[in-house]
């Protein structure tokens, strides 16, 4: 068993494939071990004493509760292990089978971290894998595409230049019917707040960004949307391994903040677009921390219902059950605030699913796993039926999820599993049950 | 293990009966100070042990001393060893056991011979 | 058997020791240093408190989700490390033996405990190997070098015991007895028991960036 059993043909990693010699490999496997990596992979490759604790930290092992090729420690034995092993001699069909796992059977998500007793990042050692991948060209069409994409737009979707301030001008154009002093204001100097969202709202979710420019607007909030290259906060590069474009992604980002003088940068509800200027792209760019405070939505909105600049007309019909993003959670420790905020919003209960706050099950969408696309959902939505359990054993209508990919991923998972559940972001909510004076 | 058996029982037999009454008829050591033994004594036949050894100065082993250092001039012959080191020494002197291992071991290893390891003495 | 028996406890315990020592010190050093090159954007976040924070909670049993989702693994790890450290060390013909070459004395486990404890670490070994065979998980994941490292430890238990109980040739039980102590000794720096030097900073770590960087717990 594992993941040379199961291989999904698709364009990308074929093409990918078909392009490698064993020479190339070496040398490129060796190149990135080499250069790329250190003490920690080192430290960890040697001193995972192979306890088999972590097995069932992993929603694709709970989910595949038989087949040990699924669990953590599972899928480093089938990469990078055979990569040390071998010092870097293997087949091109290797790597196939290599990068299928470490772009679609990993979230990054970095659960187990929570059942290593010696502190052992399988989520870092499956980025290793897949930058290898990446220098060897064998990644994922799908996603491929949207790194390309963010190479040449500095965008995930290719929305181009003129699309982009269209669209917010289109979005202002229509919330001014329900406020009709409301405003998108774009490349504002000095302005409170930057706000950054990914390249799907202004494609195919446009009502998000009119929330939110409702909500800023409700809550009179000194906001700005930057109008040229650099508004797009997400980040496919960072999970493909192409760290080079992600470093130039985020420091776009941060420019653009920058040039701007704002305060605070705002991002929407997005999970790994946070990972990667909050934890990641930063680091790559030399900073420890980060130019400008970076604030999640979830934060933001938190704050502004604390202050009470957000008046409620009505709250939303609960229960509720609370699905926590990993990289906002695990990775930046929101879950109390995020509860503290529906509890603002919502008229009834929250109903815990079994694994909740930092030790949450993972949609499993992120880590670029939703982004592989058609190909691989079918394993994706297999390895979310632990999630689908706990979502079921809730007995909840309602999700709050303050993530895209999140809700990507839940939406075909409540789908599968006939779970009859509708997924809300925070502005969903917040929008709807505020009061809205001019309206 | 058959081999030993005999002397074992000679041992313990000697042990809690106190026939050792004098060093001829000494084969083990196992003074009354250390009460209950938590390992088999050691077997020590003093005459033979001497005569293969060939030692025949009995200051060798019954040296004087006070106050932790030792004098190999003094002859303490027919003091109990357990007069002088306490089972639970104070500080700065030799305890008894302490004195009986660095007394027998320190010997072997100087002359290459003769027991080293717990358990060739202590044998069960 | 007195000449073998010196040349294991005198020059090659000073070479042990010292190869141990030296071992330890150099993999921690050359470690540092790698880590100082490459890692940086990493060692940067290190954290005194969160360290000691992290490694609190997983010294603690049952206080982590790993912990608690494997209870049996949880006692046996934690009493296997304990015996590992405590037996060897305060064995009374260890004991004996700290004092006799030096000079150091403090309590012992009296005998009678310390052969039940080394029974219960030897059960412990059988027990960690059969969950390896045993576990479809974790034989997945098995590799030689986890049966060396377990076989190590594992030696100097089982022939400490035959020795103490003086089954089979004493002399040669004792030997080997030495002998499997020290290849464990110097087998540490350059084995999967090097998690023995670097657990402690792996832990530390990942510590310090969910502590300092995530804002949430590691356990």
């Amino acid at each position: 068993m594992g993941i040379h059993d199961r291989l999904i043909e698709d364009v990308g990693l074929r093409r990918g494939v078909s392009r490698l010699t064993p020479e190339k490999i070496e040398k490129t496997v060796n190149a990135v071990l080499k250069n790329e990596t250190g003490a920690r992979l080192k430290v960890y490759s040697e001193t995972c004493m192979r306890c088999g604790m972590c097995a069932t930290a992993c929603h694709y092992a709970q989910s595949h509760p038989d087949d040990p090729s699924y669990t953590p420690a599972g899928k480093v034995r089938q990469t990078l292990d055979v990569l040390l092993d071998k010092g870097g001699k293997v087949e091109p069909d290797f790597i196939y089978g290599m990068a299928q796992l470490a772009y679609t059977e990993c979230n990054l998500c970095r659960r187990c971290v929570h059942y290593c007793p010696i502190g052992i990042d399988t989520g870092y050692i499956m980025t290793v894998i897949r930058r290898i991948c990446h220098k060897l060209g064998v990644t994922p069409q799908y996603i491929q595409d949207t790194a390309h994409s963010h190479s040449a737009t500095f965008n995930q979707m290719w929305v181009k230049d003129d699309e982009w301030a269209d669209t917010l001008q289109w979005q202002e154009e229509e919330a001014r019917e329900e406020f009709p002093n409301m405003r998108i204001p774009l490349d504002k100097e000095g302005a409170d707040i930057y706000y950054s969202v990914i390249a799907p709202e202004p494609k195919f979710r446009t009502q998000l960004i009119y929330q939110a420019a409702a909500i800023m607007h409700a809550a009179g909030v000194d906001w700005t949307m930057p109008a040229e290259p650099g508004w797009d906060n997400s980040d496919m590069c960072m999970f493909t391994g192409d760290f080079e474009m992600m470093g130039r992604l985020k420091r776009r980002h941060f420019e653009s903040a920058q040039k701007l003088k704002v305060k605070r940068i705002v991002m929407g509800e997005c999970g790994h677009a946070f990972r990667s200027i909050y934890d990641v792209g930063n680091r790559w760019d030399g900073w420890m921390w980060h130019p400008i405070p970076v604030v999640h939505s979830i934060e933001f909105f938190w704050e502004l219902m604390r202050d009470g600049k957000i008046k409620l007309a009505k709250k939303y019909p609960g229960p509720v059950t609370v699905h926590d993003p990993c990289n906002v959670v695990r990775g930046r420790g929101l879950h109390e605030k995020l509860r503290e905020l529906v509890r603002f919003l919502i008229d009834g209960d929250i109903v815990e699913m079994a694994s909740h706050g930092e030790h949450n099950i993972c949609c499993t969408a992120g880590g670029g796993v939703i982004n592989c696309g058609p190909p691989f959902k079918n394993v994706r939505v297999a390895g979310s039926k632990s999630k689908a359990e706990e979502l079921k054993a809730t007995g909840v209508k309602t999700i709050v999820a303050p993530c895209h990919n999140c809700h990507g991923g839940l939406e075909d998972t409540v789908h599968a599993y006939h779970l009859g559940m509708e997924i809300k972001f925070l502005g969903d909510i917040i929008y709807e049950c505020m009061e809205k004076p001019e309206a | 293990m058959k081999r030993c058996l005999p002397i074992l029982i000679v041992a313990v037999i000697l042990a809690f009966s106190q026939l050792a009454s004098s060093q001829e008829d000494m084969t083990v050591i196992a003074p009354d100070a250390f009460g209950k033994l938590t390992r088999p004594a050691a077997t020590f036949v003093h005459d033979q042990h001497n005569e293969k050894a060939g030692v025949e100065d009995c200051v060798l082993c019954h040296h004087g001393g006070s106050d932790g250092v030792q004098d190999p001039e003094s002859s303490t012959e027919g003091i109990p060893c357990a007069d002088c080191h306490a089972v639970q020494p104070d500080k700065g002197t030799t305890g008894l056991s302490k004195a009986y291992h660095l007394q027998c071991i320190s010997c072997h290893e100087q002359s290459g011979k003769g027991p080293l390891a717990c358990g060739q003495c202590h044998v069960r | 058997m007195n000449t073998i028996y010196e040349f294991v406890t005198g020059p090659l315990a000073w070479l042990t020791w010292t190869a141990f020592f030296a071992g330890c010190a150099w993999r921690l050093a050359s470690m540092y240093k790698l880590a100082k090159s490459k890692d940086t954007s990493s060692i940067a976040f290190m954290s005194w408190k969160y360290s000691l924070r992290s490694i609190a909670h997983w010294v603690t049993p049952f206080a982590t989700l790993g912990w608690r989702k494997n209870p049996a693994l949880t006692v046996a790890t934690f009493l296997f490390h304990v015996l590992i450290f405590a037996v060897p060390i305060f064995l009374t013909a260890h004991v004996m033996l700290w004092d006799q070459f030096f000079g150091i004395s403090f309590p012992a486990i009296p005998d009678p405990i310390g052969d039940y404890l080394t029974i219960v670490v030897i059960a412990l070994c059988v027990f960690f190997a059969v969950r390896r065979l045993q576990d479809p998980n974790v034989r997945y994941i098995t590799k030689k070098a986890d049966w060396i490292a377990l076989a190590i430890v594992f030696a100097p238990f089982m022939t400490g015991f035959l020795a103490f109980r003086q089954i089979l040739d004493y002399d040669t039980m004792i030997i080997l007895h030495i002998l499997a102590g020290e290849i464990m000794l110097v087998a540490i720096p350059w084995t999967r028991l090097s998690h023995m030097v670097f657990a402690v900073f792996t832990r530390s770590y990942m510590g310090s960036e969910f502590g300092g960087v995530r804002h949430a717990r590691d356990w």
